[in-house]
């Protein structure tokens, strides 16, 4: 999950990270008087989270009051990648001498973090062909002994940077993991960090994103993410321990275990069909979290019928079973539901169910995705 | 002889007295499976299954008294690299996560302290070993498959299941099947169960379920073109998910790149292995 840039900066700043003044504004007239009280020149950056910001003239100098309210009138009306702008980051402008990039990034199949410096900056490990051209140093890093000092400094005798900065670029490598570590990080960057004429080292732009798996300890960035990723329903999802997924459909699916998932969205999707929204219950849910994940489906309008793929190892067949007649006992709303559960427990959780209405019975994923298609196109 | 456990496994179960944990420890035993011990600090010293197996505060405890060498873990996820760890500074030589969703930076201290080790790590998230007849470790349920020369390594417990309900259904034996799990951040990968298996005088063909994200379905294909003499099936699901309306599941699923199932496909084409379009296909696959 990645942060919003005035959301990481607010990490560095706190991590002692020298970093630009700035303030955020939602309207011309607060980047107005953010731009009078930090001082021109200033640089006004749209906060998104999609990519090619600075392409798409997310970010645009300003030198006099004169050009405020014009220029971030232009930088609201943008949208990138189909998002609007709802946010502006009012920083300080300056010049500066040479810029670097420093990063911590996962390496996921070797499982350990690696610190990598590179004369270019600008780059990111997000998208891999930035550091194009451009010299890259790599250290491993064993999470158990933590990042040493000399361990930055290998680094930096083999780029191009002088001596009499190598103190405050280890100072700052050194913070950047603390806050890779303290946040459950993926990624902590500083791309660009640059060299002032008074020989100062600064974080200019900052990438974080934060472990997904990691959210119950971090419980702070929930409900700071962007709504645009995690909408209120997600947000309610995650409080009973399963996972939402909005789609433009009609068709509701509840499938537990990421590997069904895809099976069940590859089988729709190849028939043409949009669901209206996936629930991972993942292994082992509970009967509320069941009869929740229901709830939310037959609460959301757009849900024309339901479809619950379930092939339980760890979840129990049963308790399904027990969630699907709690949720349709409490709920007035009356939608066909297409099931197939199989594993843990079956027979007994098949009997739980014989005598319920709106139900229909497959015995496996492609007739069932079959079933609930041809109601669909019934109803259409 | 057969891979990772036998029927001389000696299993224990850390979290042997939560609600999953028991229930599943039972239908191991159910199944024939020796689960000689199992954790659950503070409740050191009882007995459970009708005083069948002993329960102990620590691996260590439990490895002493029992001789235990494969542990299968229940625990909660926030507690999960806590009981790896502890299972590794046991000497337990099979550890068999079925826990999953553990943070990543738990894992790399998972990973770090593996190296200097002799166990390995199967999972997290995975559903365990099942060596059909002969022993199961973890929750496959042992009615869905019959034994045979088949094996199967998954890296999801759902479409492992999915697929032994096929093969049983048109009577097709199975010699092993592994769960690896679906984490970023694992144990053993798809390499490391072909070398077993490759060397498992049981096993004639091997079935692999891959999927999206993560490269250890193109290191699997560039293992078999050199390693493998046995024939290989393989799996790759989310073929039709690589469209503009999966785009903001996967950014939130970490950045998952679509553009690799492509790739998976032909790494696995271009290495003689036979591409299954559907799970369903794969009985006639193995016909070949």
């Amino acid at each position: 999950m990645k942060l919003q840039e005035y959301q990481a900066k607010a990490l560095f700043r706190q991590a002692g990270i020298p970093i630009p003044a700035s303030m955020l504004a939602s309207d011309a007239e607060q980047v107005k008087r953010a731009a009078s009280e930090i001082g021109f020149p200033v640089v006004l950056k749209a906060q998104t989270l999609e990519s090619g910001r600075g392409k798409a003239g997310g970010v645009r100098i300003v030198n006099k009051d004169n050009d405020v309210e014009n220029i971030s009138n232009e930088v609201f009306k943008l949208e990138i990648n189909e998002q609007p702008v709802h946010i502006i980051l009012v920083e300080k402008a300056f010049t500066f001498l040479k810029e670097y990039y420093l990063g911590i990034y996962t390496d996921l199949d070797g499982g350990m973090p690696i610190l990598r410096v590179s004369e270019g900056g600008g780059a990111t490990y997000l998208e891999p062909d930035s550091f194009f051209n451009t010299k890259i140093v790599d250290q491993k890093i064993d999470i158990n002994g933590g990042l040493h000092r000399f361990q930055i400094r290998q680094l930096l005798t083999q780029i191009d940077i002088s001596p009499t900065l190598w103190k405050q670029f280890e100072s700052i490598a050194l913070k950047l993991y603390k806050i890779y570590r303290e946040n459950d990080a993926t990624l902590a960057e500083i791309n660009s960090l640059v060299v002032t004429h008074q020989q100062q080292l600064y974080a200019l732009d900052v990438k974080v994103s934060i472990d997904n798996q990691a959210l119950y300890r971090q419980e702070g960035f929930v409900d700071a993410f962007d709504p645009s990723y995690f909408g209120w329903v997600e947000r309610k999802a995650r409080k009973f321990g399963v996972a939402y997924h909005q789609f433009p459909g009609e068709l509701g699916c509840i499938v537990n275990g990421i590997g069904l998932v895809y099976l069940t969205l590859d089988l729709l999707i190849s028939k043409n069909a949009v669901p209206a929204a996936v629930i991972d219950i993942h292994g082992g849910s509970s009967v509320s979290a069941v009869a929740s994940s229901l709830e939310l489906l037959y609460q959301d309008e757009r849900v024309k019928a339901i479809l619950i793929n379930v092939f339980g190892g760890m979840t129990m067949c049963d308790e399904i079973a027990d969630g699907i007649l709690a949720a349709s006992a409490l709920s007035r709303h009356k939608k066909p539901v297409f099931l197939r559960l199989k594993g843990t427990n079956e027979v007994r959780a098949l009997e739980t169910l014989s005598g319920l209405n709106n139900l229909s019975i497959f015995e496996n994923t492609p007739d069932l995705v079959e079933g609930a298609l041809e109601y669909l196109k019934g109803n259409a | 002889m057969s891979i990772l456990i036998n029927a001389e496994s000696r299993i224990m179960v850390q979290g042997i007295t939560g609600k999953r944990g028991r229930f599943h420890s039972e239908r191991m035993l159910l199944g024939g499976s020796p689960i000689v011990g199992g954790t659950s600090p503070g409740k050191g010293g009882d007995w459970v299954f009708s005083g069948r197996v002993p329960v102990f505060d620590t691996v260590k405890e439990c490895v002493d008294s029992t001789n235990a060498d494969t542990s299968v873990i229940f625990v909660p996820t926030h507690a999960t690299a806590d009981a790896i760890l502890e299972s590794i500074d046991a000497g337990i030589k099979n550890i068999i996560s079925i826990t999953g969703s553990v943070p990543l930076q738990d894992m790399m201290r998972v990973k770090s302290a593996l190296k200097n080790s002799a166990s390995t790590l199967i999972g997290p998230n995975s559903p365990g070993v099942l060596i059909p007849g002969i022993a199961n470790a973890g929750i496959f349920p042992d009615d869905l498959s019959v034994p045979g020369n088949i094996a199967i390594v998954s890296r999801y417990g759902t479409l492992a299941y999915e697929l032994m309900s096929i093969l049983k259904e048109q009577e097709i034996g199975l010699s092993a099947i592994i769960g690896i799990g679906d984490e970023p951040v694992s144990g053993i990968d798809f390499q490391t169960c072909l070398e077993f298996l490759e060397a498992d005088p049981h096993t004639e063909k091997i079935i692999l379920i891959g999927g999206p994200g993560g490269e250890s379905e193109i290191k699997a294909a560039t293992f078999i073109m050199e390693h493998v003499t046995k024939p290989v099936v393989a799996y790759v699901v989310g073929e039709n998910l690589a469209v503009s309306i999966m785009r903001p599941f996967f950014a939130r699923n970490g950045g998952i790149y679509l553009d690799t199932i492509g790739k998976k496909a032909n790494a696995f084409i271009d290495a003689g292995v036979l591409l299954a379009a559907t799970l369903e296909e794969i009985p006639n696959l193995l016909k070949r």
